[in-house]
């Protein structure tokens, strides 16, 4: 729907005027941008429902999202990550109303992999989650766009959270798989296609610095200990899940040393554990596997059930600092292919998961 | 100037509430227990004072956990078994 604002207008209160808008300048979605904007998209009907979006059960259309890109600052290329990302926002174990409705701080960080990082421009190398990048700030920022406006997730209503966070402004960065020594990450959750994103609904990165080990134990105890902690959500749902950002060149010492991917979880699904009795003194509720809660006391209880629920890939530059990120516990992460093209040659392929 | 508006429509949703019923008396009240802290205490109380003044039975049920969709099981036993439901979010 088209709405007649004075020309002269303040676009950043008329449009918080009607709720909308996240406090920082916008773009004027008008129809020529717009128009523009869907030119972006391989698919030619704008008027498709991509996902409906809770609470609010608003619609996303090509359409609708086209607008939120164009007001988030975006280019034409970036839409058909927008449309993946949404795509990943309606998957049920992703479970967006709870992710949208919490008390927590929670926000979808969206992960870019593939040839669209590169045609797109999306940043995974030095300072990647940090500013300065516009694929990243302006994607990020239409994802929020959206639930905000289709999803309803707007403070006090459909956005309960108790302090909301900095990454609810943006939250997006590139997988650095050309500095990684392992295969590209949605390979190792079924997913071959040459473009994809995942959606991993947690905190802002939680900082690990180990600058003196060249063994991947010394680096990954350190990593192990940001993960056991009785402050986050994880440590009372055993669901949870783990998204660990490597810099290269801790994954560089880790590889060079012969260990997978899958080592690398393995082991700190080993190290990463707190006293049972510890857990269950600071959460009396708790969602944990039954073979969990029949841990002893002094048994070491482990800060998710599964090894596979820790997500390893490679972000970042020249440095020695990785970081954690717990998810926000009822939700699990999503990655889905991008489509760039409608041509059946193009299409990706499933295939099995690589370590 | 003319511009989009960024929401878009509003789907249908996938439930309706029920109509409440206007009097209480000698209905069967469901309480489901969302599992926040404090929830259990604020719907036992509303319980008894229901019971007290309008001589409804009572029916327990909890949900697994409050970030989740109660069990279809639940909402089952809960279609069958009452009348009205009590439910509240609580920190």
């Amino acid at each position: 729907m088209i709405v007649d604002i004075p020309a002269d207008a303040d676009l950043v209160a008329e449009m918080a005027a009607h709720g909308w808008g996240d406090g920082l300048p916008l773009v004027a979605p008008t129809p020529e941008r717009v128009e523009a904007m869907l030119a972006g998209s391989p698919h030619t009907d704008p008027d498709e429902v991509i996902a409906v979006l809770a609470p609010r059960f608003g619609e996303a259309t090509r359409r609708i999202l086209a607008v939120n890109a164009v007001m988030a600052g975006c280019l034409p290329v970036h839409l058909p990550v927008l449309e993946a990302a949404v795509r990943a926002l309606a998957r049920p174990e992703l479970n967006l109303r709870g992710v949208n409705a919490t008390t927590h701080c929670v926000a979808p960080l969206l992960v870019v992999h593939g040839e669209v990082a590169r045609t797109g421009g999306y940043h995974g190398g030095l300072g990647a989650f940090g500013p300065g990048n516009r694929a990243n700030a302006t994607t990020g920022r239409a994802l929020r766009l959206v639930l905000l406006h289709v999803a309803g997730a707007t403070i006090g209503d459909g956005d309960a959270s108790t302090q909301g966070g900095p990454a609810k402004y943006g939250y997006c960065v590139a997988e650095n798989v050309e500095a990684s020594p392992w295969p590209a990450y949605p390979t190792t959750v079924g997913v071959d296609a040459p473009s994809a994103v995942t959606v991993h609904c947690g905190e802002a990165p939680h900082n690990v610095h180990d600058m003196e080990s060249d063994d991947p134990a010394r680096i990954l105890d350190k990593v192990a200990s940001a993960m056991a902690t009785t402050a986050q959500n994880n440590a009372c749902i055993s669901q949870g899940e783990y998204l660990v950002a490597l810099c290269p060149e801790h994954a560089a010492t880790c590889a060079e040393a012969g260990w997978s991917r899958r080592d690398v979880a393995s082991y700190l699904f080993q190290k990463a554990r707190l006293p049972a009795a510890e857990l269950k003194r600071a959460f009396a509720l708790r969602a944990w596997e039954p073979w969990m809660e029949r841990l002893g006391d002094d048994d070491p209880a482990p800060m998710t059930a599964h090894p596979d629920n820790i997500r390893i890939l490679v972000v970042g530059g020249a440095g020695k600092h990785s970081s954690v990120i717990p998810s926000w516990g009822m939700t699990r992460s999503v990655t889905v292919p991008v489509t760039l093209s409608v041509n059946p040659e193009d299409q990706p392929k499933g295939g099995e998961p690589a370590c | 100037m003319l511009i989009h508006r960024p929401d878009g429509a509003v789907a249908t949703p996938p439930a309706l509430l029920a109509p409440s019923p206007t009097v209480l008396s000698g209905r069967r009240i469901g309480l489901l227990d969302n599992r926040k802290p404090n929830a259990d205490v604020l719907l036992e109380h509303l319980a008894e004072r229901l019971v007290e003044r309008t001589g409804a039975t009572v029916v327990r049920t909890e949900t697994k956990n409050a970030a989740i969709p109660c069990d279809d099981q639940v909402l089952g036993l809960l279609a069958e078994e009452v009348d009205v439901i009590l439910t509240g979010t609580a920190d």
